[in-house]
């Protein structure tokens, strides 16, 4: 076994080397084989799942950036928030007459002849960003510990950082639109947060420290970005949006950033597009080896063993459904309502229709209530699943901020936008706070983008000369004072607390507990039995004669509710109880609306 | 592979270009060389296509050609220099060739010819360009596609271009002189920088250990002018869930100026890595930036009539037109997600074919246009057509009542703010021209906005008189509008005219006007909620029953279909202006008509049937053509005479009766043949199916006999 011949984690490019001469050793050319894979990701999957590999693996974010050694494996768990394109690298020289090979590398491993024989190869290049809205409590352990090593503070950082925050212009832009676009809890969160700072000691002895000593860079706790270059997977592989753990050798050459490009100045002003294709230089780098797609299931990191039982998952569910009516003021059927919200998800699209979604509109809230109920159930919400967004709607915030991505030619990057978000990322809207006033064409152009999120499931990416529409999959909460108007939600439901909530906190293995419920309930498979079908299509066309008004909108609502009500359950298979549940929390529901 | 014959083909070169001849027998490129010769042009392409026709053709020295371009741009550069003819023509020498008269005189009596410096680089002889085009017969990569095996090669793109820099100056020889010795250096150029020379490397200067001082002569230099731009993949082109991608283009010399970013275009040119110099050399490292040296620039159309086809698209049309059912395949094809609706996707289908536009001899023109409008009942999925069928033309506008004002939608006068000029914008429907402009929301709009559509819809043009500017730009744009009745719902207590609430002067310019009313059918709804339950459970719609065309398809037959001009025979013509005055006779005698019939009326009828004969690929309109007209007018009501039916008592069967007597008793015979009471009957929206049932029931009661094998009528006179 290979395996035994280097250390996979401290070096893993001797493993890439290995491989490669030992490819070539046994008869393979490197001009035939044009940089397709020789072996290295079986050995790294080998030693990755197999062997359980995995946990010796640190995770690169922005504690463990500034001890990390270079060309180590590390692993990072980020949303693709661009791509930019491919990128040509050499990938394999000949070195005398020896083929030496570049791959997952940044830099030619022994100096190379520009005369001498060399192929080009390609590899694709993703600019990833941490989840955008994901909770606290998802960061894993090892984080936190770091974060407490790190707290001596160095002298002559803050002149290294004014250096970076010169350099690091371009994606600054992107961190300042995350910020403006996030909860204000999150912005609190980070001025508390110190600036990472490094310590001699802890860096492992290393000819390369040293240059890595004095960069280290104070990026933002939540958006430490990273550059993954990925090879040989199939392109429908990584999709824009799409989470990621990206497990591969990590570099960080902040050499390249020191020597901004001067020499172009004659080519004006597209110099610095050229340069804009590898805005590289300023972020980490990940030669991807391994990447798998992340579930939400999967930020819930200790999950505890729950046996999908009907009898545990019942319980669960009334004790979750106990604590979402203490929160909404003994409100029931909000509870209900809520709980199917909380659960729903789009499972497929069928033509233009985003099959599975339940966005919800609670009404009646007033400016005092809203400071009661609204902030709860954000923590609430917040509390319970792994990715969520607060959008506080004011005037001023439709008229100004741009929601969608939006491509920005001057850098040749896209710009990211507050709608740019991971499947599965809860939305709350608090429209309480709109207003009388007029929306200017920015305006006017982010409440299109909203209700187009609300109907279709889809956001379009502005690319000036033509719009891309891509698939989200977003929970939408909206809190209004009457019916929103704006945002046509699936659900509409009067808000009526009997008493002021109450918000407890939970114990933690409670809160485990419901996690793992709504992460994992969502996805069970679902059916309805021929016997049933006919009940609720008979239903459906009778409850179609008696009100002209319905429409397919409204089937589709009831059907997906249905849904719901039984996956809540835990079932896999509607019953004509959940059905009538179903019903029922309709008519309470209607009846509120009269 | 060095072994690379370069001087044999340059022979081949210089062979290809004196041999050539076109389709007319012409030498081409000895025409064009003559031509760059009289200096009346500067560029010389060499097209493909036509190495690839060429007699002699030599496979290999063509694949050469693509693999290694920028070397065979030389080679070609190379065998022009030598075929150059004389020129016929005078023309005034300018700089440049007193410069070089200058030169000739002087190499004669320095040319030692050892020093690479001191010899003339053919670039500055050159006063031409060469370009090499790609052959425009296979379909043109997205950037996607363009990967690393490509570097080097000939590779043609489309995309849109996004951002395009200044047209400069690019140095391509500079020249020196010698303060020393006074003679000329040459120093070529191939990157973007250089490093400027600076002691004197002649053989005079080296040898009297002089170290001449070199001037950089800027006149006597050659520059060519050199523009850079992005180009991004097309939105069509990009898979779903991924960003496109841009690429970088180098124009040179007479390409340059030729693109603006917005313009779609399709590009010929060298897939090439940009050499790092100096610094960038160094730390770049592994990395090599990439671009495409332009070759040629073709902007992309994207009108009906410029439609180019392929081959197999010509093939799969043909097959499609002898298929006798293809107007219902056609139709269906349309918007296939959306249930039923068969015959207004008909009349959708006929407006994406249209008729032809006629200009009589006084000036006068006739639109072609096919302008319809859909109302109906919220929930009907208009929007959804209208939307299906903006994607499906080649050039549509999109937009609704509510959210363009009569400006929005025809013309505006603004001011430039960069020049203080007054610049004419179009609006919607100037944008929309020779295409399609669908307005949803049309009964929402403003009175005074639409009026602005009144002289679109009949004249076809937009007139502006503002701000000192008088024009009228072409809109000639079919109109597909969609509305809602005036009370939201369609109200069937009140008259038609009081329900669908448009002007009579804006009603009678739409040739169809589609009723879709939503009825309380306890069928249509089990329907609906047998879908909706089905899609819930098994993640997708219900299979349809027949493939669907591809739009691509469908945008293909169309512009096949409108190529074709088709006429009216003459002995249509009685029967075309019977069936108008019935129409008109039926209007009178109804107390709330449903349509305002008018002159305009019979255009539609004529218009209709022609794009009918256009779908059948026919050069002459048939009477089936102009009865499926007449039927399509009849259906669009449908909705509502059945209503008025009802109200009357009369059922089907007895209207059916009642319109044969009254056909029969019009024509004075007593025969009715079969195939005329079909007509007749399906004109009033009637099925065959109701007919037979009509016919059966009668016979029995001895109104009239039926023969028994061709079902012709004979009334039985009482």
């Amino acid at each position: 076994m290979v395996g035994l011949l280097f250390d996979c984690v401290a070096n893993p490019l001797g493993a890439v080397r290995l491989t490669f001469e030992k490819a070539v050793s046994s008869g393979s050319d490197p001009v035939i084989f044009n940089g397709k894979d020789w072996g290295v990701f079986d050995i790294f999957r080998e030693f990755l799942f197999n062997k359980d590999g995995l946990s010796q693996v640190p995770i690169l974010d922005h504690a463990s950036i500034s001890w990390l050694p270079p060309n180590s494996l590390v692993r990072f768990r980020g949303m693709v928030q661009d791509m930019l394109g491919n990128e040509l690298y050499v990938g394999a020289f000949k070195d005398g007459s020896t083929w030496k090979t570049n791959k997952f590398m940044d830099v030619a491993s022994s100096p190379m002849d520009p005369s001498s024989e060399m192929r080009i190869w390609e590899r694709r290049v993703l600019y990833c960003v941490p989840v955008p809205g994901q909770a606290s409590w998802v960061s894993p352990p090892e984080a936190a510990i770091d974060r407490c090593q790190s707290s001596t503070s160095q002298h002559g950082e803050k002149r290294q950082r004014e250096d970076n925050a010169a350099i690091d212009h371009m994606d600054s832009d992107v961190l300042e639109h995350e910020t403006k676009g996030s909860p204000p809890s999150a912005k609190k969160m980070r001025e508390d947060e110190l600036p990472c700072k490094s310590s001699q000691q802890q860096e492992p002895p290393s000819e390369e420290t040293p240059s890595l000593l004095h960069m280290v860079p104070d990026f933002d706790e939540n958006s430490l970005p990273c550059l993954v270059k990925v090879y040989d997977s199939p392109e429908s592989d990584l999709k824009l949006n799409d989470v990621f753990e990206f497990i591969g050798v990590f570099t960080y050459n902040l050499e390249l950033t020191t020597q901004k490009d001067d020499s172009d100045e004659f080519f004006g002003d597209l110099c610095d597009d050229t340069v804009g294709d590898v805005p590289s230089i300023k972020v980490p780098h990940l030669h991807c080896l391994v990447h798998r797609k992340l579930g939400v299931q999967e930020f819930l990191h200790c999950s505890p063993i729950i046996e999908p039982v009907p009898n545990i998952i019942r319980g669960i569910r009334e004790a979750l459904l106990g604590h979402l009516m203490s929160v909404l003021g003994n409100d029931g059927v909000a509870a209900h309502c809520m709980l199917l919200h909380l659960l729903s998800k789009v499972h497929t699209r069928v033509d233009t229709v985003a099959v599975g979604r339940l966005s919800l509109n609670l009404t009646g809230f007033t400016r005092e209530s809203i400071s009661v109920f609204g902030n709860q159930l954000n923590l609430v919400i917040q509390s319970l699943l792994p990715l969520t967004r607060y959008l506080p709607l004011t005037l001023e915030y439709l008229n100004a901020s741009s929601l969608a991505p939006r491509k920005d030619y001057r850098t040749n990057r896209l710009v990211t936008g507050v709608l740019q978000l991971a499947e599965g990322t809860h939305v709350t809207i608090d429209e309480t706070q709109l207003k009388v006033g007029t929306l200017n064409s920015t305006g006017v152009e982010n409440v299109r983008l909203l209700k187009n999120l609300m109907e279709w499931q889809k956001v379009e990416y502005d690319f000036e000369y033509y719009k891309v529409e891509m698939m989200a999959d977003a929970q939408l909460l909206i809190l209004s004072e009457g019916k929103s108007n704006i945002l046509p939600a699936d659900l509409v439901l009067p808000f009526h607390p009997s008493t002021v909530g109450s918000f407890e906190s939970r114990d933690a293995e409670a809160l485990q507990a419901w996690r793992w419920y709504l992460s994992n309930v969502k996805s069970l498979p679902h059916s309805i039995e021929p016997e049933i079908q006919k009940t609720v299509e008979n239903d459906l066309v009778e409850a179609r004669q008696a009100d002209r008004n319905l429409g397919t909108h409204d089937f589709s609502r009831l059907l997906t509710m249905a849904r719901l009500m039984s996956v809540s359950f835990g079932e896999t298979c509607l019953s004509l109880e959940h059905w009538q549940m179903v019903k029922e929390l309709e008519r309470l529901r209607l009846e509120r609306l009269k | 592979m060095k072994d690379f014959n370069f001087n044999g083909d340059k022979d081949l070169a210089k062979d290809f270009l004196t041999n050539f001849a076109d389709a007319h027998g012409e030498p081409k490129y000895l025409n064009i060389l003559q031509e760059v010769a009289n200096r009346k042009n500067r560029a010389v392409q060499i097209d493909l296509e036509d190495l690839f026709n060429y007699k002699d053709l030599d496979e290999e020295f063509l694949r050469r050609v693509t693999e290694n371009t920028r070397r065979y741009l030389g080679i070609f550069a190379d065998a022009i220099d030598e075929l150059v003819p004389q020129p016929t023509e005078a023309f005034p020498d300018d700089d440049h060739d007193i410069l070089m008269t200058q030169r000739t005189e002087e190499g004669t009596e320095n040319a030692d010819g050892s020093d690479p410096h001191q010899r003339m680089p053919p670039d500055i002889k050159r006063f031409y360009e060469v370009y090499i085009k790609a052959s425009a017969k296979e379909r043109p990569f997205t950037l996607r596609e363009v990967k690393a095996s490509n570097i080097g090669q000939l590779v043609r793109i489309s995309g849109i271009i996004t951002r395009c820099s200044d047209v400069k100056p690019l140095m391509q020889v500079a020249v020196y002189t010698c303060e020393e010795c006074g003679f000329e250096i040459y120093q070529e150029v191939t990157a973007r920088v250089f490093m400027p020379l600076f002691e004197c490397p002649s053989n005079r200067c080296k040898i009297n250990k002089t170290k001449g001082n070199l001037i950089l002569q800027l006149r006597a230099s050659k520059f060519l002018k050199f523009q850079e731009a992005k180009i991004q993949e097309l939105a069509e082109h990009v898979p779903k869930g991924h960003i496109p991608r841009t690429m970088t283009i180098h124009l040179r010399g007479e390409l340059t100026r030729k693109v603006a970013p917005g313009d779609v275009v399709e590009l010929s040119g060298i897939f090439l890595p940009i050499p790092y110099t100096g610094f960038r050399a160094m730390r770049a490292g592994l990395v090599a930036d990439t671009y495409l040296e332009a070759m040629s620039v073709t902007h992309f159309k994207k009108k009906y009539e410029e439609y180019e086809f392929k081959e197999e698209e010509e093939e799969q049309i043909a097959r499609l037109a002898e298929d006798g059912d293809i107007y219902n395949k056609l139709a269906r094809s349309l918007a296939p997600e959306i249930f039923g609706h068969e015959d207004v996707k008909k009349a959708l289908l006929l407006l994406l074919v249209g008729a032809s536009h006629r200009k009589l001899k006084d000036g006068m023109k006739i639109r072609g246009d096919i302008h319809i409008c859909l109302m109906g009942d919220p929930g009907v999925a208009k929007s959804q057509l209208l939307k299906h069928i903006i994607n499906v033309a080649p050039r549509g506008v999109y937009t609704t009542g509510k959210g363009s004002s009569g400006v929005g939608l025809t013309a505006a006068v603004q001011k430039d703010p960069v020049t203080n000029e007054m610049v004419l914008e179009g609006g919607a429907l100037v944008l929309a021209d020779m295409g399609i402009c669908a307005i949803d929301e049309f009964d929402k709009m403003d009175e005074s906005d639409r009026t602005a559509i009144h002289e679109v819809m009949e004249q076809q043009t937009v007139s502006i008189a503002k701000a000192g500017i008088t024009t009228s730009l072409n809109a000639r744009t079919a109109v597909l509008a969609a509305a809602n009745p005036a009370w939201g719902r369609y109200d069937l207590r009140r008259t038609p005219a009081e329900n669908i609430n448009l002007p009579p002067a804006l009603l009678s310019r739409f040739d169809l006007l589609w009723l879709i009313l939503d009825r309380a059918d306890m069928d249509s709804d089990l329907e609906m909620a047998r879908h909706i339950v089905y899609v819930h459970q098994n993640k997708e719609s219900p299979a349809l029953g027949f493939t669907p065309l591809d739009p691509s398809v469908l945008r293909a037959y169309i512009s096949a279909a409108r190529r074709i001009s088709p006429y009216v025979p003459r002995e249509l013509d009685e029967y075309i202006a019977s069936a108008y005055s019935g129409i008109r006779q039926d209007e009178a005698k109804s107390n709330a008509p449903h349509s305002y019939t008018t002159v305009r009326t019979l255009l539609s009828i004529l218009r209709i049937s022609t794009a009918l004969a256009r779908l059948r690929f026919s050069e002459a309109v048939a009477q089936s053509d102009v009865d499926e007209a007449l039927r399509l007018m009849q259906m669009s009501k449908f909705s509502l005479y059945s209503e008025d039916r009802q109200k009357s008592g009369l059922d089907a069967i007895s209207d059916i009766y009642s319109i044969l007597r009254d056909e029969a008793a019009r024509m004075n015979r007593l025969d009715v043949s079969y195939a005329h009471a079909l007509n007749w009957i399906s004109r009033k929206g009637y099925s065959e199916a109701q007919l037979k049932e009509c016919l059966e029931e009668y016979a029995a009661l001895n109104v009239w006999q039926i023969h028994p094998n061709t079902f012709d009528i004979r009334f039985i006179d009482a």
